[in-house]
């Protein structure tokens, strides 16, 4: 046995020395190769429609290669962060979500900035709160805008027929042009059938803080509580004291379950969260809709492509990106994967606006959402909102959780920003 | 003894004297120098691997290093660990930590002994029980902390199903996410449902060298199989119950995976809406990730380090204490 | 009636106290594990099933079909990948902890127990940067994206020294040392004679728990393998949680495969235990 120990150490260690041999050449191979032949790593996650995008770009340039790494939306963000820290191995290319942003561009130093590439002849064809979302406050351009999710409401027509409400989507986006009216909607639902209307309080803070002239913080990044803040705050305690939410958290298996037991009956959706309606309660096809959001216009969700400027082939990287978000891929991608595109230009476009949802009764989805996208004004985003936004979706839950009276949940709210805000 | 045995055989060329010192000379290096040798893979690989790493964690703790604002670095003295003395989060945090702890450590730990002391007997099918008891324990950590996330769910969780069938929560069902006794119970039990089997294992194995000739001294009358457990059994495996307890403080105290998957929200890295399960680690990995404070995330990590040294120290010795010295 | 208990508990038979016991304790520890089985097999609708389902479904080869097919994840090479990973560093440990754990348990040296307390010691740092530190080293190797910069770290580890050291303290008699010293043998011939033979139960155990504790490691090989097509196994699983949203009964089915060899393991393991306990059990 003892033997048989040694030996099977030994050949395990050849065996491993041989393979992470080969394992290495295959990371490098590419570059040293062929004269000439450029690799580019671009990280995301899900699906892009990139596999196309890749096939077409590699055919039309023959001496680049393509490398896909598709993660978990955490972890490959988790991953680039690490990679910036640690100075070495970040891809080429990085797609960056709305949700990381502020976090990236306060570290715009380790970016290209893509104003020295050309950028500043994007900035027009972009919507101009995308446009400011990915620049560094000294006006470093660290991404160009991909798609954008838009906010609009979505609501289940079969749920709102038994409560007496009209299912119509222009009617419905009648009933609530403020959030004042949308939250009486919410009562009479709540009245007429015992259920909740909406899934959570913070999914109300959220669109309704988006829509302020000012968020968390001013252009000086400092904490501003009383305005915007207070707004979108007020509106969700009486949204849970009105007994509308269904106090389930976004993307848990308990909000999953909530689409399929009728939970709640509107959702704030971007044009991304269709899919995910769809693939989680597939018999409720035809039931849902989707009416304009209250207070006009929103965005949820949606990414930029970077070049962190670690890698090796900047030139190669930025011209690939550069064909990514040309209206021809733009478009494309929006037909393969239905992600909208980020350039108001290309709402005009008829493979937007005829665009039709089946599974959501056959709403003009390309249209609606881009007309929410579009009619957004932009907001500032402080370097903190990050830290300060979670601090006050977790006294909100709170709230909901029972743990806090809505009437003292303010106060707490302020404390916790302000602590958030100065970490 | 005959001394011809003394006198080496003529057929040897080398003489006699240089031989026995040559053997000497080798005698004394494997007795001075091999014990050396035997713990030097250790020593080189950590020195390697293991050494960089707790360097630049001390010398990022000494600096403002904060990746929003970079032109903010620099050297900072003590600066940090100051900061952790009236950082509210931080004691939150030490207090979940040691509330969970406990709560997974102690019960852990003794049902791991009884379980062993079951599978120390004469089974049918010996193999599967202890695949069994091991089946936690190989479970990878992304499925284990779903399921267990389903199972204390709110609204549709196994646990809350179980407590309706009883009577509990008939009302509303309970939120264990919500507070600071339901959550820690809650990962307590992942916590213990993982390891308990680990640890049987590592007390089985020891179990199962002690001499029988033991037992057959230490008859005792009227002794039952628990007093013979924990009268005889228990004592004799002391060294390995040691070892269990401190690495039960170490992992115990640096908790990280089961509290952030409990979160509903993932990325925030809470540990709940009011911070009830947020462990140390968990927030030192929010600090320095989040608040993107990596100086500061570094400072609370040595905070942490001394933290479990005291704490393992103090249990090794309570432990030695009660098992008697050896 | 009073039961007088001289045999050793390893020669009495279970009695139904303790069948029960166990058959307790194999349902909670199985259950999850169980559960996770049936989502494997089943539609997504499974998850939040209440009551809970604990039926298989029949989808088991199709989630794993979309497993094994999913671009980019690589999971089939993954298992090969970790099974490397794994195997390579359970055999450096069982060799390079045995020998330190001998002679720190065993052997008098000066510093021994200083350096035993630095042994331990390694253990207790927490280490939030590490993973970045160790990634910065490695590039500086050159060894990030291959297994290499998951093996080396691997090779001996604090923790099996310290379990090492702690058998072979109880388990090998001083008495047996000495007199093998006094009859010639080299440390080394200590070492393989008579150290080895009495610890085999707890090389059986010790080598199970560093390859699960290699198979499942997540952390550091996340960060130096992402995005290479050599991932290890739960780097791979983590891939198959990209998306928006999780698709439970594909991860949970990457999960069940990725368990498996470990149960397979386990099996052949088990016997090991119980022979190795066997022969140990005779000698005494």
């Amino acid at each position: 046995m003892k033997r048989l120990g040694k030996a099977t150490a030994a050949a395990g260690l050849a065996a491993a020395l041989a393979l992470t041999g080969c394992s290495g050449q295959k990371l490098e191979g590419g570059d040293k190769g062929g004269s000439g032949t450029v690799t580019l790593k671009v990280a995301f996650w899900g699906d892009m429609g990139l596999d196309k995008l890749k096939a077409e770009y590699e055919a039309a340039h023959p001496n680049v290669k393509i490398v896909l790494n598709s993660g978990e939306y955490n972890a490959q963000h988790e991953d680039l962060q690490k990679k910036l820290v640690a100075g070495t191995g970040a891809p080429d290319i990085s797609a960056i979500d709305e949700g990381f942003i502020v976090q990236f561009r306060s570290q715009a130093d380790k970016f290209v900035n893509l104003m020295d590439k050309g950028g500043a002849d994007y900035q027009s064809k972009y919507l101009p709160w995308k446009w400011q979302e990915s620049m560094s406050p000294d006006g470093k351009q660290i991404g160009l805008g991909t798609d954008v999710g838009g906010l609009a409401m979505c609501y289940r027509s079969d749920l709102f027929k038994k409560a007496g409400l009209p299912t119509d989507r222009d009617a419905v986006s009648k009933l609530w042009p403020t959030w004042g009216d949308f939250i009486n909607v919410g009562k009479q639902y709540v009245s007429k059938t015992g259920k909740k209307f909406v899934d959570s309080g913070t999914n109300m803070f959220n669109p309704v803080l988006a829509q302020q002239p000012v968020g968390f913080f001013d252009t000086g990044d400092k904490l501003q509580m009383d305005g915007g803040p207070k707004v979108a705050f007020d509106i969700s305690m009486k949204a849970i004291d009105a007994g509308l939410s269904a106090n389930l958290a976004s993307f848990q298996p308990n909000w999953d379950q909530g689409f399929k037991k009728d939970q709640f009956a509107v959702l704030a959706c971007p044009a991304w969260m269709i899919g995910h309606i769809q693939d989680t309660a597939p018999d409720q096809a035809g039931k849902w809709d989707i009416a304009a959001i209250p207070g006009g216009g929103g965005n949820w969700g949606g990414s930029w492509w970077t070049v962190p400027s670690q890698g090796k082939n900047i030139d190669a990287a930025v011209d690939f990106v550069k064909w990514m978000v040309a209206p021809e891929q733009q478009i494309e991608v929006f037909k393969t994967v239905g992600n909208l595109p980020s350039q108001p230009d290309l709402y005009k476009d008829p493979a937007v606006l005829d665009y039709k949802k089946e599974f959501m009764s056959n709403a003009p989805t390309g249209q609606i959402f881009a007309a929410t996208a579009a009619g957004l004004k932009p907001q500032y985003l402080g370097k903190k909102a990050g830290p300060t936004r979670v601090a006050v979706e977790d006294v909100i839950t709170q709230v909901q959780q029972g743990k806090l009276k809505s009437a003292d949940a303010w106060a707490v709210a302020v404390k916790d920003a302000e602590k958030a805000a100065n970490s | 003894m005959s001394l011809t045995q003394l006198r080496p055989s003529p057929q040897h060329s080398a003489p006699p004297v240089q031989q026995s010192r040559a053997k000497l000379w080798l005698y004394r290096f494997d007795t001075r120098a091999t014990p050396y040798v035997f713990i030097a893979p250790f020593f080189v690989l950590f020195a390697i691997f293991g050494l960089f790493p707790i360097v630049y964690n001390a010398v990022v703790s000494l600096r403002t290093w904060r990746l929003d604002e970079p032109d903010k670095d620099g050297w900072a003295g003590f600066a940090n660990f100051t900061k952790l003395l009236t950082d509210s989060d931080f004691w939150n945090a030490l207090y979940n930590t040691f509330g969970i702890f406990l709560l997974s450590t102690v019960p852990q730990l003794l049902l791991a002994l009884i379980v062993a002391n079951l599978l120390n007997r004469k089974l049918r099918g010996q193999t599967w029980w202890r695949i069994g008891i091991l089946l936690p324990y190989l479970t990878p950590v992304v499925a284990s902390t779903l399921v267990f996330s389903v199972f204390f769910a709110r609204d549709n969780g196994m646990a809350n199903w179980f407590l309706s069938l009883v009577g509990f929560g008939q009302e509303q069902p309970l939120d264990w996410r919500a507070d600071k006794w339901s959550s820690w119970i809650a990962i307590a039990t992942m916590v213990n449902w993982k390891w308990i089997g680990y640890n049987a294992l590592l007390y089985l194995s020891a179990m199962q060298t002690i001499p029988k000739d033991v037992y057959e001294a230490a008859a005792v009358d009227g002794a039952g199989p628990w007093r013979q457990l924990w009268r005889i059994t228990v004592p004799m495996i002391q060294p390995v119950v040691v070892f269990t307890v401190i690495l039960s403080t170490i992992g115990g105290l640096q908790l990280f995976n089961e509290p952030m998957m409990f979160d509903q929200n993932p990325q925030s890295a809470s540990g709940g809406s009011a911070h009830q399960f947020q462990t140390i680690a968990q927030l030192i990995y929010k600090v320095g990730w989040k608040d993107l404070n990596l100086g500061y995330a570094a400072a609370m990590s040595w905070a942490l380090f001394l933290i479990i040294l005291i704490v393992a120290g103090i249990n090794a010795g309570l432990t030695k204490r009660i098992g008697g010295d050896r | 009636m009073t039961t007088l208990v001289n045999r050793a508990p390893q020669d009495t038979r279970g009695n139904w106290k303790t069948y029960l016991g166990l058959v307790v304790v194999l349902l909670i520890s199985a259950f999850p594990v169980y559960w996770m089985f049936v989502i494997a097999t089943s539609t997504d609708a499974a998850v939040s099933q209440i009551p809970p389902s604990v039926i298989p479904g029949g989808q088991l080869f199709k989630n794993l079909h979309e497993v094994f097919t999913m671009q980019d994840v690589y999971f089939a090479a993954s298992l090969i990948n970790s099974v490397i990973v794994s195997g390579v560093i359970t055999a450096a440990t069982l060799f390079f902890c045995s020998l330190a754990g001998f002679a720190f348990a065993k052997l008098r040296f000066p510093a021994r127990n200083a350096l035993m307390f630095v042994v331990v010691l390694t253990l207790t740092v927490p280490n939030q940067l590490g993973v970045v530190a160790l990634y910065i080293l490695m590039g500086k190797i050159g060894w990030n994206g291959t297994l290499l910069a998951v093996i080396a770290p691997g090779l001996v580890s604090a923790f099996g020294v310290f379990y090492m050291r702690q058998f072979i303290a109880h388990a090998v008699p001083d008495e047996l040392v000495e007199s093998a010293r006094i009859d010639g043998a080299t440390t080394m011939r200590i070492y393989w004679s008579i150290v080895v033979p009495a610890i085999r139960p707890a090389l059986a155990v010790l080598g199970l728990l560093t390859f699960v504790m290699a198979w499942n490691d997540f952390q550091w090989p996340l960060i130096t393998l992402n995005g290479t097509d050599f991932p290890t196994s739960m780097v791979a699983l983590s891939d198959l949680a990209s998306g928006n949203y999780v698709i439970y009964r594909r991860v949970l089915a990457g999960a069940f495969a990725a368990t498996v060899p470990l149960m397979v393991l386990l099996l052949i393991g088990g016997r090991q235990i119980v022979r190795g306990i066997m022969e140990g059990a005779v000698k005494s």
